[in-house]
C-alpha cells in the first residue's frame, strides 16, 4: 500500500468506525444476507487470457458472525489462498481474514469470520470483498464485493 | 515479428541496397553474418522484435499490421505520422504511452530496441548505430528500400468517384435549405442525431410497441472494412453513408442500390462518425483533417480545404454540422507539444474558406490562460472536440463538448489538481457569427483519469427553460441553462467513486484525495473506466415522455501516470491502465438508463452482460433502439425499458441507428461495425466470453411487412 493509500484508508477507517458506533446496535439486531459476484482482477489486452474465471459467494450475517459459502471456476491456475478484504467498492484494502479454497482452478469456498464493529460497519456499506489468489496470479485472480441481497 | 523474420527483413533490405551498382559485390554475396554483427542498429532491432512480440503484438499485430485494439505501425500511415520526426521522439512517445496496461518490466533499453524494430520494419536501413534516447535523425530520410518496395507492391488506392451515378435518376434532388435543417421533414434524418437539438428522435410512429415484433430485414449492404461508428444521413429516400477510409456512398434507401461512391482519401481503416448535407453538397471531414465537399447528386468533388496539418498529428474522427450557413467542425489529435492547439472552426459552405476559429486551449496571455500553471503555451495540450456539436438557431449558439487536458494525469503534464486548464472538459457555447465564446461550464477541471466530457450536447426546452444536457465518461448527467450556462442539476447514472463531493448548487466536483495527489507510477483505482460511464454513443431525448435515454457502460480502471518530458514535439497520453468489472453490477457491462429531465430521477434501467455499442434512438412509436457487442439489435419500450423486439446481426452492432420514411413507409437502419476505441477495448478484456467476427461492417435496414 502506498503512503497516499494508507492515508486514505486511515480516513476511511475512521469514518467507518464512526458509522459503526451508530449502526452497531442495529446491526446486532438484524441478520442479513450478502452476495459477491466474483470476476477477474484488473486486466489488460496483454493479460486478459492469463486472468480468468468467475464465481459467486453468499455471506450470511448472524450478530457479528459472517458465514461464507460460494463457488468459483475457470481460473488460469490453481487457487493458493482466499481472503476477505476490507475496502470500498473498487478500492483495494487490507485482509480481514482467510477463508478456505481448494487447491484447484475451481471449487467451493467456505469460511466463518467474527467481525469486529469496524468490519461490521464496512460490510454494511459494501466495503468487504472476497479475493482469490492463484499460482500464476499471486496478487489475485478473482475478486468480488459483498452487496446486500 | 520474431528474430527470424527481422533477420529476413534485414537480409531483404541489404539485398535491395545491394541491387545498386555500387554494391554489386555485396548483392552477389548477400548480407554476410559479419556485416549484420557489425550493425548495432540491426542487433538492437532484433532484440526489439522479441520485446515487441511480448509487449506490443497483442494489440498492434505481430507484423505491425494493427488490429481492433491498436493501430497499424507500418507503411504509409506510419511514415505520414513519423517520417519527419526523429527516433528520440518515437522512443519517448512509446515509453510514455505503451503498453497501456503497464510498463513495469520494460527498461529504456527495451523501449529503444522496440523503436529500432519499428523503424527497421518500416525500412530504416541506412543506420548502423544503435539508437539512444537522444538519437536525432529524420526517420524518412533514412528509410529507402523496404518502404519503397512496400509502396510499389501496394495497388494504388482509389481516388475520387469510383462508382458513377446520379441521385436524380432515383429521386429528383432538391437542395437542402437552412429551413429544412431547422425543421427536418419527419421522413428525413439529415444530420447526425437528426436535428440541431441532437435529440436522436424520429417523429415517425408507423412502427410502434404493438407491431415492432413483426419487424423484418428489408436489405443489407456490406461496407468497407475498418474502424467504424457511422451515423448515416437520409434525405428524400437517399442514404448517404460514411465508410471507413473516408469513403462515402449514396444508396437508394428503398432498394439498397448503390448510386455513387467517392474516395476522398486517405485510404485507410480509420473511423469517421458522420457527414453533413447542405444545399446541393455532401460535406465530409477526413481523417487527415481536411474538409471536402461533394456534389450530392453525383459524388464529384466541389471543393476541398485543409482544416489542420495532419503531419503535426491533427486529425478528425467526427464530421461537421452546417449551422447558420457555415460548416462547423471540431479537431482531434491535439496531444502533442507543438505550437498549434485544438480548435473549433467554421468554414464557408460554398467555398470551404475559413470564417472563424475558437481555440479550446487558453494561451498564457488570453482569458483563462492563468489556469495552466506556469506551463509555456507549447506544452498546453488536449481540449479535442472529437464529437460533433449541436446548435440553437434562435440563440445562434453552437454547443460543443471539449476533451480533457493531455497527458491524462496532472503529474504527467507537470501541473497540479489546482490547474484547471481552460477550456478543457467543458461545455462551450460559441457564437456562430464570429466564433466568440458566449459562456462555458467546466464539468471536471484538471481532469485526472482520462474521463472526458466531450460528448453530444442535447438541447431541451421545458416550459420557459432552455436547457442543455450532457453525459460524459464519469457517468454524470449534467443539466445547465443554455442561455446563461448556469448549472441546473446533475444525476449519477452509474456508480462513480472518483469524486467525494459534487456541489448541488454549483456543480463543482471534488476528486478523491488519492486521485488529487496521484504520483508517477502510482496505481489509482476508480470507476467508471475510460470506456465511460457514457462514451461516443449518443443518447436520445424522447420529448413525449420527457425522458433522456442513455447508453451506459459499467466498468472500472486502475490508472498509473507515466513521466512525460517537456520536449517540443513530445507529449502524449502517458498512463498505464488496467480494467475490471464495476462492483455491484453482477457483471452487467451494458446499461440503458432513462432519466426524467425535470426531476433528474432514474425512471427505469435495463442492464445486460454485453456492452452497448450504438447510440440510442427513440421514435414517436414509443420505442428506443440500441445495439450491442453481442450482435444484438434491440427495441425497448420507451416507457418501461422492456425489450419488445430483438434480432442478431453479422457482427457487433455499432454506430447510430436512424429512422426514415419513403413513400409513407417507415424504415429503421443500423450499422454493424468493428473498432470503436475504449468502449470496445475495455469489454474485450473483461467480457472475453463474448465472441464476434472481427469484420463485417454493414448497413442493415428493417421495416414492417406490407399487408
Amino acid at each position: 500500500m502506498t503512503k497516499n493509500n494508507s492515508t486514505r484508508w486511515a480516513a476511511n477507517l475512521f469514518c467507518m468506525a464512526l458509522l459503526a458506533l451508530f449502526t452497531a446496535p442495529l446491526a446486532l439486531a438484524q441478520d442479513a444476507s450478502f452476495r459477491a459476484h466474483l470476476s477477474k482482477m484488473p486486466t489488460t489486452p496483454q493479460t486478459k487470457n492469463a486472468i480468468s474465471g468467475g464465481g459467486e459467494v453468499i455471506a450470511t450475517l448472524e450478530g457479528h458472525t459472517l458465514t461464507i459459502s460460494g463457488h468459483f471456476e475457470g481460473m488460469s491456475s490453481v487457487a493458493t489462498m482466499a481472503h476477505v478484504h476490507m475496502g470500498p467498492p473498487a478500492q483495494p484494502g487490507p485482509v480481514v481474514s482467510a477463508i478456505t479454497a481448494p487447491d484447484s482452478t475451481g471449487g467451493e469456498l467456505s469460511g466463518q469470520i467474527e467481525l469486529n464493529d469496524e468490519q461490521l460497519a464496512a460490510l454494511k456499506v459494501n466495503s468487504l470483498y472476497v479475493q482469490i489468489h492463484s499460482a500464476d496470479n499471486a496478487a489475485g485472480e478473482l475478486r468480488g464485493w459483498f452487496f446486500a441481497r | 515479428m520474431n528474430i527470424r523474420t527481422t533477420s529476413l527483413a534485414i537480409a531483404i533490405a541489404s539485398a535491395l541496397i545491394g541491387c545498386t551498382p555500387d554494391n554489386s559485390e555485396q548483392a552477389m554475396n548477400g548480407a554476410s553474418d559479419s556485416s549484420v554483427a557489425a550493425n548495432a542498429f540491426a542487433e538492437q532491432a532484433a532484440v526489439g522484435a522479441e520485446k515487441f512480440a511480448a509487449n506490443c503484438a497483442a494489440c498492434h499485430g505481430i507484423n505491425l499490421e494493427g488490429s481492433t485494439l491498436g493501430p497499424l505501425l507500418s507503411g504509409r500511415p506510419f511514415m505520414q505520422r513519423w517520417g519527419q520526426r526523429n527516433p528520440s521522439l518515437l522512443f519517448n512517445n512509446i515509453k510514455a504511452n505503451m503498453p497501456p496496461g503497464g510498463n513495469e518490466g520494460l527498461s529504456d533499453d527495451d523501449y529503444l530496441a522496440i523503436a529500432a524494430h519499428i523503424l527497421s520494419v518500416n525500412g530504416v536501413d541506412t543506420v548502423t548505430t544503435a539508437l539512444d534516447p537522444s538519437t536525432d535523425f529524420t526517420i524518412a530520410d533514412n528509410a529507402s528500400a523496404i518502404a519503397s518496395l512496400r509502396n510499389r507492391n501496394e495497388p494504388p488506392a482509389p481516388e475520387g468517384v469510383t462508382v458513377a451515378g446520379n441521385v436524380d435518376d432515383f429521386v429528383p434532388f432538391t437542395p437542402v435549405t437552412d429551413a429544412m435543417l431547422e425543421s427536418p421533414d419527419p421522413a428525413d434524418w439529415p444530420m447526425i442525431r437528426r436535428s440541431y437539438d441532437a435529440h436522436s428522435y424520429s417523429p415517425l410512429d408507423q412502427i410502434d410497441t404493438s407491431n415492432v415484433a413483426n419487424l423484418r430485414l428489408e436489405w443489407v449492404w456490406n461496407m468497407h472494412e475498418g474502424d467504424s461508428e457511422p451515423s448515416p444521413l437520409v434525405y428524400k429516400g437517399i442514404i448517404y453513408l460514411i465508410n471507413p477510409g473516408n469513403v462515402i456512398q449514396a444508396i437508394d434507401g428503398k432498394t439498397g442500390e448503390l448510386i455513387w461512391e467517392n474516395w476522398a482519401g486517405p485510404a485507410n481503416r480509420q473511423d469517421m462518425r458522420n457527414i453533413a448535407i447542405y444545399n446541393d453538397k455532401i460535406i465530409q471531414a477526413t481523417t487527415d483533417a481536411r474538409l471536402v465537399a461533394l456534389d450530392a447528386r453525383t459524388g464529384k468533388q466541389v471543393w476541398e480545404t485543409m482544416v489542420a496539418d495532419n503531419s503535426q498529428g491533427f486529425e478528425n474522427s467526427s464530421g461537421p454540422i452546417v449551422a447558420d450557413g457555415k460548416v462547423i467542425l471540431g479537431l482531434a489529435g491535439c496531444a502533442r507539444y507543438i505550437k498549434d492547439d485544438c480548435y473549433i472552426s467554421a468554414h464557408d459552405a460554398n467555398t470551404g474558406e475559413l470564417v472563424w476559429r475558437f481555440n479550446t486551449i487558453a494561451k498564457a496571455n488570453e482569458p483563462g490562460g492563468d489556469t495552466w500553471g506556469e506551463l509555456d503555451d507549447i506544452f498546453r495540450a488536449g481540449g479535442e472536440t472529437w464529437i460533433t456539436g449541436s446548435y440553437d438557431p434562435e440563440l445562434k449558439l453552437t454547443y460543443w463538448g471539449t476533451a480533457q487536458q493531455k497527458p491524462w494525469v496532472p503529474v504527467s503534464r507537470h501541473l497540479t489538481i489546482q490547474d484547471e486548464g481552460l477550456f478543457t472538459n467543458s461545455t462551450v457555447a460559441v457564437n456562430t457569427d464570429d466564433g466568440t465564446l458566449n459562456w462555458h461550464f467546466q464539468h471536471v477541471p484538471a481532469e485526472a483519469l482520462d474521463l472526458d466530457e466531450v460528448f453530444e450536447r442535447v438541447l431541451v426546452n421545458r416550459g420557459d427553460e432552455k436547457l442543455v444536457f450532457s453525459l460524459g465518461k464519469y457517468g454524470i448527467l449534467w443539466k445547465s441553462d443554455r442561455v446563461s450556462g448556469e448549472f441546473k442539476g446533475y444525476k449519477e447514472t452509474v456508480f462513480q467513486n472518483a469524486f467525494t463531493d459534487i456541489d448541488p448548487v454549483t456543480g463543482r466536483v471534488t476528486y478523491r484525495e488519492d486521485i488529487q495527489n496521484a504520483k508517477l507510477n502510482e496505481w489509482t483505482s476508480a470507476c467508471p473506466s475510460s470506456a465511460g460511464g457514457k462514451d461516443w454513443h449518443s443518447m436520445t431525448y424522447h420529448e413525449p415522455s420527457g425522458l433522456m435515454i442513455a447508453p451506459l457502460s459499467q466498468t472500472c480502471l486502475e490508472n498509473a501516470a507515466r513521466e512525460v518530458a517537456l520536449v517540443q514535439g513530445g507529449g502524449g497520453l502517458a498512463a498505464s491502465r488496467k480494467f475490471f468489472e464495476m462492483p455491484g453490477t453482477d457483471g452487467n457491462l451494458g446499461k440503458i438508463g432513462a432519466y426524467n429531465v425535470d426531476t433528474m430521477e432514474e425512471v427505469w434501467s435495463y442492464q445486460q452482460r454485453a456492452s452497448f455499442h450504438t447510440g440510442t434512438m427513440s421514435t414517436a412509436g414509443d420505442l428506443v433502439f440500441v445495439g450491442d457487442l453481442d450482435r444484438r439489435f434491440k427495441a425497448l419500450d420507451v416507457n418501461t425499458g422492456e425489450v419488445v423486439w430483438e434480432t442478431r446481426l453479422g457482427t457487433s452492432v455499432q454506430g447510430h441507428p436512424v429512422s426514415f420514411a419513403i413513400d409513407g413507409k417507415q424504415y429503421i437502419a443500423v450499422t454493424s461495425a468493428v473498432g470503436g476505441t475504449s468502449p470496445r477495448t475495455v469489454p474485450d478484456v473483461i467480457a472475453t466470453e463474448i465472441t464476434y467476427p472481427r469484420w463485417g461492417n454493414a448497413l442493415y435496414v428493417f421495416s414492417l411487412p406490407e399487408d
